[in-house]
């Protein structure tokens, strides 16, 4: 039986089909953070004894406010540590923590062909190594951490084929903005999508992980690339992977998770990343993106011009900004953080800018490099590891009417604070149009931006 | 089950989960109270709500509740006394979410919304799986077979529990262990 990447990893974990074509799932990796876990938790301990499936299972993380700003989320801190600490949960804290879809596979906790929940939707971004990853409610969680299994419903599998390569200083950003203005916000809802291609051969995992961050912005499931020597390469030596013979027996497993040749899907898709240019959000969901040289088009949203104070027929490129962040679950790993340094580099930004490595670890790489330096000479906020500003839930809020440009996932009102305006780019378009206090993209600078293809 | 309830006419598509409740607004640890944070992420909610204080029915545009897997989105409407959202389409995690507390999440047409938003109350028979119109239409719908259990009568976390040994059978099988 030919099956696709998808099939092969749902096949192997579909304990009991069930009514309404939804099955009985098992989950391999459950990633818990403090802001959905501690009432799932506190719920197993009243009802059902404190029990859990399978802790080896669950890694947890304090990522969203991390140091807690107040005596709220300092509880839900507080919880999630000692639920931890009391079922022995590797939890990754204050010094050592990071965004958790940066840190769970950086600290080796994701492998090909897992399932793995989280609940938060940008979960999606670990179906980079292929695993079928996705985001789900805390009550979802809750019965993954009760039972093992969660209840889903099979989605359906489109295949994006990704023809050329990337030049003319887009990245997987561009690309992830390109595909969900291509599919629009809401049509990939129901699919899992296989994203294969030259552009995606070529990728790093930092730059699989950016790209598919971002497909429930299109609303799929989640998105998956087959694993390759690329995934085996990031894996191979790396914490919590065992060593050696053991590690190339499972490599040798990792082999056959790609989809058959005659592999059936439900919908087909081919794009061209060659002429592909760096892109720019105009409006206020991730599909209302056009090319940074692009206009608001002629067909643009009423409440999303009225949000975000724009008309149709308005020049993207040269918008005065407030305010600029680089970082999140989409654009802080230090592929990012380099690409970004080498625009900063020996220049000035002329608004706010904040810059947050989605880890520690990737914060202490970056610092080896001098980065640190690089972002600070230029007059940016180099922090500690978190969400940040990119959901408003702690700093860097932006104020009302103010625009921020932002290497961040959601343009949506009142996602970085009440009235702030958002426009979603690349790490170095945010750099670049951060030392211009205007949108921006390096090559008006002349800069030399690494990462940049060939 | 029976709802008979007002509508609150959210004529806004891609209402994502940060317009439901905005992400400052999740630092607790109970999915209860957060009523009163309904829809002040969403600009003119907070008024749209005051004109319509008794509503128990949202009629809205397609692809409502996008974006962040929060729950509080569900546990706001629920707590708000909310007990359906009607829409041409919804995102996957808010309707699983929207199902797992007692908030109907009803797809219809969307050619069917302009009528239901501009109703000034509906009735909709969860078990028939019809809405009746002011103008005495009757409109169907489908709900998950599975999930519609859950919605009535609650019980997912219960389903779960008592899929633990067929669980650790499965397991056993493929070779594996729990701790």
């Amino acid at each position: 039986m030919t099956q696709s990447l998808f099939e092969k990893v749902w096949n192997a974990h579909v304990v009991e089909q069930l009514p309404g074509g939804n099955a009985l799932l098992f989950v391999d990796r459950i990633v818990a953070h403090e802001i959905t876990t501690p009432q799932g938790a506190l719920e197993i301990q009243q009802r059902y004894g404190d029990e859990l499936f399978d802790k080896k299972r669950i890694v947890a993380m304090n990522d969203h406010v991390s140091p807690a700003k107040d005596t709220e989320t300092a509880i839900q801190a507080k919880l999630l540590r000692e639920w931890a600490k009391r079922h022995g949960i590797t939890l990754y804290d204050i010094g050592d923590n990071g965004i958790c879809h940066v840190i769970a596979p950086e600290r080796g906790h994701i492998e090909p062909g897992m399932t793995v929940i989280c609940g938060d939707s940008h979960t999606c971004t670990l179906g980079a190594f292929g695993a079928f990853a996705l985001g789900i409610g805390t009550t979802v969680q809750t019965g993954a951490m009760l039972s093992g299994c969660v209840v889903l419903e099979r989605p359906k599998v489109m295949r994006i084929t990704i023809d050329g390569r990337l030049g003319h200083g887009a990245t997987a950003k561009d690309l992830a903005l390109y595909v969900i203005s291509t599919l629009t916000f809401k049509g990939a809802t129901g699919y899992a999508i296989e994203y294969r291609g030259e552009a995606i051969d070529a990728f790093s995992m930092d730059e699989r992980m950016t790209l598919c961050n971002m497909a429930v912005e299109a609303g799929a499931t989640t998105a998956m690339i087959a694993p390759d020597e690329t995934t085996f390469s990031y894996l191979r030596g790396r914490e919590n992977q065992p060593k050696g013979e053991a590690f190339e027996a499972n490599v040798a497993h990792w082999r056959t998770l790609r989809s058959d040749s005659d592999a059936r899907y439900e919908k087909d898709v081919t794009l061209d990343a060659s002429e592909l240019r760096p892109m720019v959000s105009w409006g206020t969901n991730p599909g209302e993106s056009v090319p940074l040289d692009g206009r608001v088009p002629a067909d643009a949203n009423e409440k999303s011009l009225e949000y975000m104070g724009l008309a149709r027929g308005d020049a993207l490129r040269a918008l005065p900004i407030d305010q600029a962040f680089i970082g999140s679950c989409t654009n802080s790993r230090l592929a990012d953080l380099r690409a970004a340094g080498e625009v900063l580099r020996g220049r000035k930004v002329s608004v706010p800018t904040i810059i947050t490595p989605g880890s520690q670890a990737v914060k202490r790489a970056a610092e080896k490099e001098g980065l640190h330096d690089v972002f600070q000479d230029a007059g940016a906020l180099w922090t500690h590891s978190s969400c940040g500003p990119c959901l408003g839930m702690s700093m860097g809020v932006v104020a009302p009417g103010s625009r921020c440009i932002s290497s961040s996932n959601r343009n949506f009102p009142g996602r970085m604070g009440a009235g702030g305006r958002v426009h979603l780019a690349s790490p170095v378009v945010v750099a670049a149009s951060a030392i211009l206090g205007r949108i921006a993209s390096p090559e008006e600078l002349g800069a030399e931006v690494a990462g940049q293809r060939a | 089950m029976v709802l008979e309830g007002n509508v609150l006419p959210v004529d806004r598509a891609n209402v994502d989960t940060d317009q439901v409740i905005p992400a400052f607004l999740l630092t607790g640890i109970t999915s209860v109270g957060l009523g009163v944070h309904l829809f002040k992420g969403m600009p003119g909610g907070l008024d749209l709500l005051a004109a319509h204080p008794d509503a128990s029915i949202v009629v809205t545009r397609e692809n409502f509740g996008c974006g962040s897997s929060r729950e509080h989105a569900a546990w706001a409407l629920a707590d708000r006394g909310f007990r359906a959202v009607v829409a041409p389409s919804f995102a996957r995690i808010f309707q699983e979410n929207a199902y797992n507390n007692g908030v109907a999440p009803i797809v219809v047409d969307a050619g069917e919304i302009d009528a239901l938003m501009a109703a000034p109350s509906l009735k909709i028979d969860l078990e028939a799986e019809t809405i009746a119109t002011s103008d005495a239409r009757v409109i169907t719908f489908a709900l998950d077979p599975l999930r519609k259990r859950f919605l009535l009568e609650g019980g997912y976390l219960d389903f779960l529990a008592n899929k633990r040994d067929a669980v650790r059978s499965w397991l056993s099988r493929s070779g594996s262990t729990v701790e």
